[in-house]
């Protein structure tokens, strides 16, 4: 995959093509957990490959994993809408009830490496609610304050689930390298 | 929003915090100038960004269908080609970058000379365009203009990006709150469309460095690396 990142960075449309294929599912499922609206979440993904051509260029080799730098695409976009659309958003009722099931799937084992796998099992010791938060706030591009009101919890229990799991978190990380 | 009610809070809890962009308001303000001003904290936040990142990749795939895949694929084989030159005399404008060496006041005033041949060409009488000159940390000053009547930024300069980064620039009204114009290119096109955003005589530009594809916030979350005012050419 690396392979067809630099070679579309040199504008191959065949390896462009191939990237899609490989990496558009994922992609759609990020747009998809962010927008929460089909057809917001195709036009955001035409967007997020429309970069990815252009950008492609400028992804660094043996930094990232060419999944995670692409996956940062997507969301930055995803969530680039979501703010311009705030009023779209679904209300606190909604918030809390993705909580529970908002659990980690497995990756298709073509796309995971090493420090995707570590990142899962590392996602999975955190504690339900904390983890939850955690995926909220980087899916929802929200803040403390408006993590608070969607799930409609003082500020001071947001803050103490997501510094607890970010920190549990790291060190399960850190203990794996 | 949220209370100073954290004064204790560990170097490393606010560099994932900041981050996870979790930070509002003053604790975020905060949080970027410390960015700014200790090295060592701004490379915390950079690895957590970059743990962070990967938590993208755990969503489940969602096959985005055929017709998606049709659209995409077609509309980069002809967009990315299509470059149309959109006004001949940039050429003009562009010769100004070979004098970009030359020390910032001495490129203000030539500028403030040119703009009127670069805009004398459309044939209702264009609305003079506001220039500036964008003195980057440590690298050479350029200028950039904004011809307000096709609404579009240009510069004849960058700034340096690191590699997996990308440049974005940023209009700062009298209110003092950033608004992001767009991204700039890494190429030649150092164009930007400004749309919704106003800019008048005295915002200032800024660019920052942030993640690829922007700043994930409404706010620059990197360092800002180069401002200029602009002013009335």
């Amino acid at each position: 995959m690396v392979r067809l990142l630099v070679a579309t960075g040199d504008e191959d449309r065949d390896a462009f093509a191939k990237l899609y294929r490989l990496t558009a599912a994922k992609l759609f499922g990020i747009c998809l957990r962010i927008c929460e609206d089909r057809q917001a979440a195709e036009d955001v993904l035409q967007d997020v490959y429309a970069t990815v051509w252009k950008r492609a260029g400028a992804f660094e080799v043996g930094r990232a994993s060419p999944v995670t730098w692409l996956a940062a695409i997507a969301r930055n976009r995803a969530i680039d809408w979501r703010r311009a659309n705030a009023g779209r958003l679904p209300g606190p009722a909604d918030a809390m009830e993705e909580l529970p099931d908002d659990r980690v799937h497995v990756l298709d084992d073509m796309l995971a490496d090493e420090a995707d796998r570590r990142l899962h099992l590392c996602l999975d010791q955190l504690e339900d609610v904390h983890r939850g938060a955690i995926r909220q706030a980087f899916f929802g591009g929200l803040t403390y304050a408006e993590l608070a009101a969607r799930c409609g919890v003082p500020l001071g229990t947001v803050k103490s689930w997501i510094r607890r799991g970010l920190l549990r978190l790291r060190g399960c990380l850190d203990d794996g390298t | 929003m949220t209370a100073p009610d954290d004064p204790g809070v560990p170097d490393d809890t606010l560099a994932a915090e900041l981050a996870l962009g979790v930070l509002d308001g003053e604790e975020r303000a905060a949080a970027l100038r410390r960015m700014l001003a200790d090295p060592a904290f701004a490379r915390e936040v950079a690895e957590w960004r970059e743990r962070l990142d990967a938590l993208a990749a755990t969503v489940p795939a969602v096959d985005p269908g055929a017709e998606v895949e049709r659209r995409i694929l077609a509309g980069v084989g002809t967009s990315a080609t299509a470059r149309p030159a959109r006004l001949a005399s940039l050429a003009a404008w562009r010769w100004a970058t070979a004098l970009s060496t030359a020390a910032a006041a001495a490129l203000l005033g030539l500028l403030v000379l040119r703009p009127a041949e670069v805009v004398r060409l459309p044939a209702p009488p264009a609305p003079a365009p506001l220039v500036a000159v964008i003195a980057p940390e440590g690298g050479e000053p350029f200028s950039a203009l904004f011809d307000r009547s096709v609404g579009e930024v240009r510069l004849t300069g960058a700034v340096a990006v690191p590699r997996g980064r990308d440049a974005e620039l940023w209009a700062i009204g009298a209110d003092g709150v950033p608004r992001a114009l767009g991204l700039l290119a890494s190429g030649n096109a150092r164009r930007v469309e400004v749309r919704g955003a106003a800019v008048v005589a005295g915002t200032t530009l800024a660019i920052s460095i942030e993640p690829v594809g922007g700043s994930p916030g409404p706010t620059p979350s990197g360092p800002v690396v180069a401002t200029g005012k602009l002013v009335i050419g």
